[in-house]
């Protein structure tokens, strides 16, 4: 394997008659974050949704693991803004749902709803409703859910976007504590999954990203990858305090920019 | 940590109380309750001997004929004759209703099917069927006062099941396919414990339609039960013992909505932020 677990090639969607993207190209390689940038409504939940199968291309196709996409699977997880939790079950049947649906044996279920239960620091919430815990909590309890499959592609559509900023950059530091090395356990390799990670602020595209994907106004191409050139192991605080981080941030802002003001 | 469970509980609570909150129950409540009842009767047991015995008698008479019926067995052969067929009724109802909803609310072609006989069906005052259903089975038994019953009760289940099945929030539908979900684990995990509430609130409202046709079932086909004895004292001016079956029908439906909200608590603890 090249180490691209995510090979996107001429992608194109339409809603009717309107171009969502045409002729996209993007390619994500093992263990790498990969942030895609742009404003709400250019299309980047669409690319994030065709990359699961949840949304059929019009043309073009993606590969994960160098099969081609059609319908969602068990080694690609994902972590919705809506936190997507059932409000009927408690967090930790929440957090078991995902690796009960994959149809693994009891003993595995269990281990792997404690083990990340504890990883997101759920522990002792694991029988509360989510209506019983905060943001944070349920978005926790999300990421958990994702998570126990031990995916290859884990996908975040904006996660933290419908947090308040203090939880939002709590939650930051988390993920990137979580995806440092040996947390996650995966073919016994203990690599973190190839995270593919829709924003649209750039500040958390740049904390958590090791290259950003700017993407046009729609029709949507990518505009610039710029790698974040930002040492791990990382906080939001040791990136924002980074000489890097200033230039970073006037790229990303001027290329989205550009383009609304064209 | 229970300053967190704290900051949790709290936080779950913000999104109900806008601007116009629900009424928290609070331990006095009971209190108003009673007081107001106790009020009431006493008002009428003193206006009461100023008016014709033969339209409106004081509770205490009212008390009396309670415990000559009592006594006399009236009363409970005709509750039990009228429970058996209130409770099958509105277990047929709840079956029917629940399964209609479901498949209506799930499938294009059995909500197209069966919608315009629905609306049909509960537009039309269900008091205007009681003759047929006599004529269906005969007015012989229990079936035809069961039937009666169920007719009343079968419509608010169906619709409200099937809005609770049409209803179910997309973004948990898109959650289960992401996750790979069998059909009948999308049933179990998400469409039906989505629409559980929906189908306790249908069920809620059949109760009192329920009762209604149960009593007017027993004025017009079986002549027994408690509704027979409100006519039967009403007949023969016994206003006192006429009150008494209107009072425990009225006592039967504060115990059957007792008993779903009971229920609602057991099966759908979920929705306890609510109450």
């Amino acid at each position: 394997m090249s180490g691209e677990r995510i090979v996107v090639e001429a992608a194109k969607k339409h809603y009717g008659a309107i171009p969502v993207f045409e002729a996209l190209d993007l390619a994500v390689r093992d263990g790498e974050t990969v942030c895609i940038l742009g404003p709400s409504g250019c299309g980047k939940t669409t690319l994030l949704r065709t990359m699961h199968g949840l949304v059929q291309l019009d043309g073009g196709r993606i590969l994960v693991d160098g099969t081609a996409v059609t319908g969602p699977r068990r080694n690609v997880a994902m972590v919705f803004q809506h936190f997507g939790l059932m409000p009927w079950k408690r967090a930790r049947d929440n957090v078991a749902y995902g690796v009960e649906l994959a149809g693994l044996p009891q003993r595995t279920i269990a281990e792997r709803v404690d083990r990340y239960i504890a990883l997101v620091g759920l522990r002792g919430f694991e029988r509360h409703y989510p209506y019983q815990l905060s943001g944070g909590m349920q978005q926790r309890v999300g990421l958990a859910r994702a998570l126990a499959l031990e995916p290859n592609v884990l996908l975040m559509d904006e996660p933290f976007g419908s947090l308040d900023a203090l939880t939002r950059e709590v939650l930051q530091d988390e993920l990137l504590r979580i995806y440092q090395r040996g947390h996650i356990e995966r073919d016994g390799r203990g690599t973190p999954p190839a995270m593919v990670f829709i924003t649209h602020s750039i500040e958390e595209s740049i904390a958590l990203g090791d290259r950003i994907v700017v993407l046009s106004e729609r029709p949507a191409h990518v505009r610039e990858i710029l790698s974040v050139d930002i040492p791990r192991p990382r906080t939001v605080a040791s990136v924002i305090a980074h000489p890097r981080f200033v230039e970073l941030r006037d790229r990303c802002w001027r290329l989205l920019r550009e383009r609304a003001a064209a | 940590m229970t300053v967190r469970k704290a900051q949790a509980q709290v936080q779950a609570q913000a999104p109900s109380s806008p601007r116009r909150r629900a009424f928290r129950p609070r331990g006095g409540d009971w209190g108003v309750r009673l007081g107001a009842i106790a009020i009431l009767l006493l008002v009428w047991e003193f206006l009461a001997p100023g008016w014709n015995p033969l339209i409106i008698r004081p509770p205490s008479a009212i008390a009396r004929a309670f415990v000559e019926l009592v006594e006399n067995g009236e009363l409970q052969t005709a509750l039990v004759i009228s429970l058996r067929a209130f409770s099958a009724g509105l277990a047929i109802a709840v079956v029917i209703g629940v399964l209609l909803g479901i498949v209506t609310g799930r499938w294009r072609f059995a909500y197209n099917a069966l919608d315009p006989l629905v609306s049909a069906l509960y537009s039309v005052p269900s008091v205007a069927l009681i003759p047929l259903i006599g004529f269906i089975f005969k007015f012989q038994g229990d079936a035809p006062r069961v039937a009666a019953v169920a007719l009343f009760c079968v419509f608010p289940v169906l619709i409200n099941t099937q809005q609770g099945v049409r209803n179910v929030d997309r973004g948990l539908l898109e959650v289960a396919h992401a996750f790979n979900t069998s059909e009948r684990r999308l049933w179990t995990d998400v469409i039906i414990p989505s629409s559980l509430p929906f189908m306790l609130a249908g069920i809620r409202l059949s109760i009192g339609r329920g009762l209604i046709g149960m009593i007017v079932a027993e004025f017009f086909i079986g002549l027994v039960g408690l509704g027979y004895l409100i006519i039967q004292y009403g007949n023969v001016f016994r206003i006192d013992r006429m009150f008494v079956p209107v009072i425990v029908v009225a006592a039967l439906g504060i115990v059957f909505m007792g008993l779903v909200q009971w229920l609602e608590g057991r099966v759908a603890p979920w929705l306890r932020r609510e109450q």
